[in-house]
């Protein structure tokens, strides 16, 4: 290993050796010299406006800011004179003049906070007290720092109204310093551009144009802003108030497939926030509105249900878990397994999918599992997944040269993939994008295609065809004309590009075109000419088929290693799992296709939160929800993600596989003898070598259907509310007041 | 208004750099810089209408409201300063009952201030359209107004 | 290089036409101020009265040769005659000027200031003999208000672009060595050695180098690169092809503000002239240098005269400053080196690559070497456009050019906003960069502003500061809310609202300012304020403590009145009253209700202007506590 090139520097007469490249404030971080500043973030670029962390340099005139000024070899710094602390104290005093601060130097703070609580009924911060970000403030912190102890200035407040009328945060501009993060953070990072500094000078103000609503102008709701906010001017509406959190837990997000890290905060064991993870590799902190800002109120939602609960004719009755489970196992034993059905979520934990699908054979004794997927995509499944296990990791997208994104839109979901894709077509990339409506991607695209779902197929073939110029389909042609788009334009963009992507929203999901969509792109991904991203929601699709929840699966039958065929065959019919006879007994574990149940004798529902059954469920056995558990799913890129515990469970609420198991143990065969998530986890363990420590991908089968049918293939029958965002089958604005905001605007 | 603003972006390339000179065609074309405008640039520069909006509200030259009639230009200058052009700007905000930076409500005067004309040696000066006028007193103000419809 | 040669030599022989020409000429001043003078008023009217008595004669605008006060001006030549200026000519004087003049062949001497040849003619004396004109000495304004700005072969004939092809001959190194052995100082304001930057740049890797000229004049009170680039803007033309050939730049911009569209209209012609002549393009005058030059306007901002603001708003973006390092000589525009230039720094490179290093220094004095542009205006006599030597004293400027003050002088700011008031005793100062520096005050771009006892100091440091605050981009804390605060202050002290502490907290505001500011707006903004806390620190004292405002501005600090025995009673001030203050029947003296006057001196400028008596209204102030 080569030695890292170092220069030496030296900060307050202590000699360092840094990397070059780095400015002083970072070298002074890494030297544990403390340099106050208010502007500067790690992950932001430099901006050098609040002027705290300025220095003295030999050799430069003035008073240069660290945060911007490159280490030189033999450069000689001075962080701590007199006159340094002289004026970051005068600096501070003029910034504080902008903000009201009564509380900073008042004596009796510390006895005031016991009168918080009517305080805050008050509509305006005048002071730390009143302000939602009490003692999360880092002019709080830097007053200390600096040694502040009073300000002779008299304080201008701008008497700015309050902006509350968008989903998730509150905005208060009185409390702002024009620290420019947010702005940063939106341009830069997120490459989003809702944020804009407006006017100049004293009157500058921070928003979007004409003043517009942060909805009507294009703002994902990621939070990325309020998360750098130095001070109480955005706030989440459902985290204020609370202070520094107890504990902060890193665990995966279970809402979609990409598995981004969140380190949710918790305090009194709620969770009050939760935040992304910068420094992870695989999504870069880039988390979307819905795991940053749907899971409190998912989780601590008022709807939830806290106990089991038996119908009885006058409505439901609450009661203990001994006696749901001897009502469940009284019921599996005396039903006919042919007549039983089991309806498994894919957005459950890897262990609670392996003891969900071992509890529907051994204890159930059926073989009838249906994952909602199944339900969802039917016959279109297969290739589905067959799309899906090809999807490559998400540092290819920035890298690609020709991106297509088909019934793509990552403002609300998926934003590591839109970033990416953004990121390409600003380094000039050609970006092509087909939907039916317009995307957040539109306007970095090359060449923008609105059309139907029904001409997709069409599209696909002419964006993706052989190069030499063959005739182009008249319904297409006609549908480039009314785009403005020549194909030969294209056909001459795509022919420089190496590295090309097709990335597959759920756009044409729901059509009953999905079929040829699917077989189309299938075709053009097999000749390898492009790779493809599936933005899969259903989070743990790769988990849940890895331990063979699915029909005609055993678990590990789906897995491959080197030695092994790149396909399995199932048997057609494995989707023909009428859904139209009545049935005994549905057990629904972790999802509510509500549009899709059967008819049933006795319906048990395992789930968080009530959904719109026609016909309510008989027994109701409530589940925690991942922040309160422990375990493990495999996200898109195919990698084992832990997910830890943040909190206990809500009341008597308890993992899936708890409860399966002590059914279990009071059906007579079928016995399941798990005691905890290790002892499920060493099970797996036996068949796949390493799991749950497994560092690298793991891969898997193709599934190829065999004894093919004669019939027609079956009529695609769109899902209602398939393209809202959903966890556990209920959709999220059923429980977020915020995500109705962001639907209602969607449907407009 | 498509076509015009097609025909105003033909002059220029598709890039960054071209968003101020863009701006101030479209200002020179329609007098001001509307929403309509500003969407139709940010599709065209593929730059959000947020970050649009944030440069052109940093410059005194665009306005986002039509304008009136006739536009007067009070000269601020320091040379202009100190011959009395601060109670020039005072009389004409009381005559035409706006203050600077407003249009008057028949839409006959915008009234503004400017840094420098650059006329130093002849102030105090006042533009009114193209016009620029020097030595002006508060009395020969009040008659030059009356000039205009 | 020799079609150039050819046309310069057909420019040549088209001038000595014009010089000795067979048919009268007439030139009129039509830059900005001229206009704003009424010039073009007097072209129509030229233009009527030669059609009126079938006269023919050549009509030429020019620029502005220095002396504001005096315009409108108008040049006749007769056949056989030197070129007679005329000034203060409006329409009446024209038609008696053009009467006696051009049909009679008498000038007017009456109307005239002065004859362009070298001696007196028929009792006018030679116009450079002209107290204002004689102790300049005008190297970068020598075309200015001489040839036709509109005119290419006007600026070829005069030695124009011989400097350019002078650096062609040379190498891009040998190029700097002459501007730095002539000591040439870059003239925006800071001073900094031109030939320093110029070699960082030309030293820089990268394969794209850009020349940037800043003609962002933002400065109230300057208007020296307006009048330079209306007058002849060839010769900041030619400066940017010996800068840009120098530093290996192949694009130049111009940044003008957009508030100057006589000076864009100019430079546009002047291009296009460029391209025609083969001054611009691919190898140029068959070198290896390629150069083409674009305009790009500003959009009203004086902070984007700041180097990295003006690249920022080249961009497409806002004009916010940023930090240094990076330098805009290593990673400027579009992350290329990048040099820029101002106007008059240009203006000056054609001279000294003509007439060479040594020759340059002859002026000023060591390590101040060359001539300035000087606005110079204010209360002072002669106003207008200068060119001095560096090292002239102010006394200089404002007594012997200037013709001294009406009144008596008071104060003189130098360096408009960023700049400092310097009271009575600096008069003997030598007009350079480092004599202002230790007097609290900069060079700038070269705005003379002069004051006399009727300029309150307080007003004009509240004035400036207000400039800075509405100019200042926001993006620091120093700059935006330390700035807002001094207003605030000395608002207060200007409505008699002022308390003893306020000069300790407007010190050490400045002084945080000027230390903790990112860019050299907010580091300067508080010299106005500073300087005349120095310099006039009495009148400060008497606002706050007496309440009392000696030079009569203050509103809050001033009454009006009448003076009852003056008054004749003639209602001219009732009249003009916006609100009823005065009263009063005719034949009678009038009253002034102080409670309702706004001081919006209607009434005083009338009575002194039309009404019988003249001085029976007067403005005072609180009597000075002894």
């Amino acid at each position: 290993m080569t030695k890292e090139k170092t220069i030496s520097i030296t900060i307050d007469n202590k000699k360092l050796d840094v990397k070059p490249g780095l400015t002083i404030l970072q070298a002074a971080r890494l030297n544990n010299i403390y340099i106050p500043s208010l502007c500067a973030m790690e992950h932001l670029p430099s901006y050098g406006a609040c002027r705290l962390c300025i220095v003295e340099v030999d050799g430069i005139r003035g008073f240069p800011t660290s945060c911007t000024t490159p280490v030189d070899e033999g450069m000689v710094i001075r962080t701590d004179t007199q006159e340094l602390k002289g004026l970051r104290q005068e600096i501070l005093k003029l910034l504080l003049s902008e903000h009201p601060a009564s509380c900073l130097f008042c004596s009796e703070r510390d006895e005031c906070k016991e009168f918080q609580g009517t305080i805050r009924k008050v509509g305006y911060t005048t002071g730390c007290r009143y302000c939602p970000n009490d003692s999360r403030c880092e002019l709080q912190v830097i007053t200390e720092k600096i040694g502040l102890t009073e300000t002779s200035y008299p304080v201008y407040y701008r008497n700015f109204p309050v902006e509350k009328y968008d989903p998730f945060y509150d905005r208060d501009y009185n409390l702002c310093i024009l620290c420019g993060r947010c702005i940063r953070v939106c341009n830069d990072i997120r490459l989003n551009g809702t944020l804009s500094f407006k006017q100049r000078g004293q009157l500058t103000t921070i928003g979007p144009a004409f003043d517009r609503t942060h909805l009507e102008a294009g703002c994902e709701f990621c939070g990325a802003c309020v998360n750098i906010c130095p001070t109480g001017t955005l706030s989440v509406k459902t985290g204020k108030w609370y202070g520094m959190p107890d504990a902060q837990i890193k665990t995966t997000c279970n809402l979609c497939s990409l598995g981004c890290i969140l380190n949710l905060q918790t305090k009194n064991n709620t969770v009050i926030d939760s935040l992304p993870d910068y420094d992870s590799p695989i999504d870069k902190g880039l988390i979307c509105v819905k795991g940053r800002f749907c899971i409190t109120e998912y989780i601590h939602s008022p709807m939830r249900y806290g106990t089991p609960m038996e119908m009885t004719p006058v409505g439901y009755n609450n009661i203990s878990w001994d006696q749901a489970f001897n009502i469940a196992a009284e019921k599996i034993a005396h039903a006919n397994p042919d007549e039983s059905l089991v309806i498994i979520s894919p957005q459950l934990l890897n262990e609670d999918l392996y003891v969900a699908q071992e509890f529907a054979r051994k204890t159930m004794g059926t073989d009838n599992i249906l994952p909602a997927p199944l339900i969802y995509l039917s016959d279109d499944f297969v290739p589905y997944w067959n799309l899906y296990i090809q999807s490559q990791d998400l540092d290819a997208v920035e890298k690609a040269d020709a991106i297509i994104a088909i019934g793509f839109d990552s403002q609300y979901g998926y934003s590591s993939i839109g970033v990416g894709i953004k990121k390409a077509a600003l380094r000039g990339a050609c970006l092509i994008t087909v939907n039916l409506k317009e995307t957040n991607l539109d306007m970095l695209s090359q060449f923008m295609v609105q059309a139907e779902p029904s001409s997709w197929p069409g599209i696909i073939e002419a964006l993706t065809g052989s190069t030499k110029r063959g005739p182009v389909d008249k319904k297409v042609a006609n549908i480039f004309k009314e785009n403005s788009i020549d194909i030969d334009e294209i056909k001459r963009a795509l022919a420089g590009a190496k590295d090309r992507l097709i990335v597959v929203g759920h756009g044409g999901l729901n059509d009953p075109v999905r079929p040829d969509i699917l077989a189309k792109i299938e075709g053009v991904v097999d000749k390898k000419y492009w790779g493809i991203i599936v933005a899969n929601p259903f989070t743990n699709l790769m988990g849940m088929m890895l331990v063979g929840a699915f029909p005609g699966l055993k678990p590990k039958d789906i897995y491959r290693d080197d030695t092994m065929d790149g396909a399995i065959a199932l048997k057609s019919g494995f989707t023909n799992l009428d859904l139209k006879k009545k049935k005994r007994l549905i057990y629904i574990i972790g999802d509510a296709p509500i549009h899709a149940i059967p008819e049933a004798d006795y319906l048990i529902y395992q789930n968080a939160i009530p959904a719109r059954f026609q016909r309510q469920p008989d027994l109701i056995l409530p589940v925690s929800l991942f922040p309160e558990s422990e375990g493990t799913i495999i996200s898109m890129e195919h990698l084992v993600m832990p997910v830890k515990k943040a909190i206990e469970p809500y009341m008597e609420s308890r993992p899936d596989w708890w409860i399966l198991k002590g059914i279990s143990e009071r059906v007579k065969k079928g016995r399941l003898k798990y005691k905890d998530i290790q002892s499920i986890q060493g099970e797996i363990k036996k068949l796949i070598r390493g799991y749950p420590n497994i560092k690298k991908r793991i891969e898997f089968k193709k599934i190829i259907i065999s004894g093919v049918t004669k019939t027609k293939a079956k009529k695609v029958i769109p899902v209602p509310d398939f393209h809202k965002a959903a966890y556990r089958g209920i959709a999220l604005s059923d429980c977020v007041s915020g995500m109705k905001v962001i639907e209602r605007s969607l449907d407009e | 208004m498509s076509e015009k603003m097609s025909s105003i972006f033909e002059k220029f390339e598709r890039s960054r750099d071209q968003l101020i000179p863009i701006l101030q065609e479209v200002q020179r074309e329609y007098g001001y810089v509307s929403p309509e405008s500003v969407k139709k640039i940010s599709r065209y520069l593929r730059v959000t209408e947020n970050q649009i909006y944030g440069v052109s509200s940093f410059y005194a030259q665009f306005r986002f409201t039509a304008p009136g009639r006739h536009s007067i230009k009070v000269c601020l200058g320091t040379a202009c300063h100190v011959r009395g052009g601060g109670t020039l700007l005072e009389m004409l905000e009381r005559e035409l009952g706006i203050k600077c930076g407003e249009t008057t409500d028949d839409r006959r005067f915008d009234l503004d201030r400017v840094a420098c004309l650059g006329c130093c040696a002849l102030s105090p000066v006042v533009q009114i359209d193209k016009e620029i006028y020097s030595r002006m007193t508060v009395t020969k103000l009040a008659e030059l107004l009356k000039k205009y419809e | 290089m020799n079609k150039l040669k050819k046309k310069i030599t057909l420019a040549k022989k088209k001038w000595e036409e014009l010089q000795d020409n067979r048919y009268p000429v007439i030139y009129v001043g039509a830059a900005s101020c001229g206009r704003a003078a009424g010039a073009l008023e007097l072209i129509s009217d030229i233009g009527n009265f030669l059609k009126e008595h079938s006269l023919e004669a050549k009509v030429i605008q020019v620029g502005c040769i220095g002396p504001c006060y005096l315009e409108p001006l108008v040049d006749i030549k007769m056949p056989n005659q030197p070129r007679i200026s005329y000034s203060n000519v409006n329409s009446k004087v024209l038609s008696n000027i053009l009467k006696s003049h051009l049909i009679e062949g008498q000038p007017y001497v009456r109307a005239s200031i002065g004859n362009f040849s070298k001696d007196t003619f028929m009792d006018i004396p030679p116009l450079f003999q002209h107290p204002m004109l004689q102790p300049q000495v005008r190297i970068v304004l020598r075309n200015c208000g001489i040839i036709d700005p509109e005119e290419i072969d006007h600026y070829l004939a005069t030695d124009g672009y011989l400097g350019f092809m002078n650096a062609l001959k040379m190498s891009p190194d040998d190029v700097i060595g002459v501007v730095r052995q002539a000591g040439l100082r870059g003239r925006g304001g800071a001073g900094f050695p031109t030939f320093k930057k110029w070699t960082v740049c030309r030293n820089s890797p990268g394969e794209q180098k850009y020349l940037i000229c800043n003609a962002d004049e933002g400065d109230p009170g300057a208007f020296m690169n307006r009048s330079l680039i209306e007058s002849d803007p060839h010769a900041v033309l030619e400066g940017m092809l010996i800068a840009g050939y120098a530093i290996g730049a192949s694009k130049g911009i111009v940044y003008i503000r957009a508030e100057y569209p006589l000076a864009i209209e100019r430079l546009k012609k002047a291009i296009t002239q460029m391209r025609e002549y083969g001054l611009l393009g691919n190898n140029i005058l068959g070198s290896k240098f390629n150069f083409d030059i674009k305009i790009k306007e500003g959009a009203g901002a004086f902070v984007c005269g700041e180097e990295t603001a003006l690249i920022a708003s080249i961009e497409g973006k806002r004009g916010m400053p940023r930090s240094r390092p990076p330098f805009p000589a290593i990673s400027g525009l579009f992350g290329c080196p990048t040099i820029i230039n101002n106007v008059e720094t240009l203006g000056t490179l054609p001279n000294i690559l003509r007439n060479g290093a040594e020759w340059y220094n002859r002026f000023g004095k060591e390590g101040n070497r060359g001539t300035k542009t000087f606005s110079l205006v204010g209360k002072i006599r002669r106003s207008g456009l200068i060119e001095v030597q560096l090292g002239t004293t102010l006394r200089e400027i404002i007594f012997d050019i200037g013709g001294g003050v009406q009144k008596n002088f008071k104060a003189i700011q130098t360096g408009g906003p960023s700049g400092g008031c310097l009271s009575e005793e600096f008069l003997d100062l030598p007009v350079d960069y480092e004599s202002l520096a230790s007097a609290g005050s900069i060079m700038g771009s070269g705005g003379l502003i002069i004051m006399d006892e009727d300029t309150c100091v307080v007003d004009v440091a509240k004035y400036f500061l207000d400039f800075t605050q509405k100019e200042s981009c926001g993006k620091c804390i120093p700059c935006r809310v330390g700035t807002k605060h001094m207003v605030e202050i000395l608002d207060r002290i200007t409505h008699g609202e002022g308390n003893p502490e306020d000069l300790l907290t407007l010190r050490n505001l400045g002084d945080t300012i000027k230390k903790g500011a990112l860019c050299g707006l907010g580091q300067t903004a508080p010299n106005p304020v500073l300087t005349t806390l120095r310099y006039f620190r009495n009148e400060y004292l008497e606002h706050i403590k007496d309440r009392r405002c000696r030079a009569v501005v203050c509103k809050d600090l001033i009454e009006y009145r009448v003076i009852k025995e003056k008054c004749t009673g003639c209602q001219s001030c009732v009249r003009v009253c916006p609100t009823g203050a005065i009263s009063g029947p005719r034949s009678e003296p009038h009253n002034l209700d102080p409670t309702k006057c706004i001081k919006c001196r209607s009434c005083y400028e009338i009575c002194r202007f039309e009404a019988i008596a003249g001085d029976a209204i007067v403005i005072r102030t609180a009597e000075k506590k002894s």
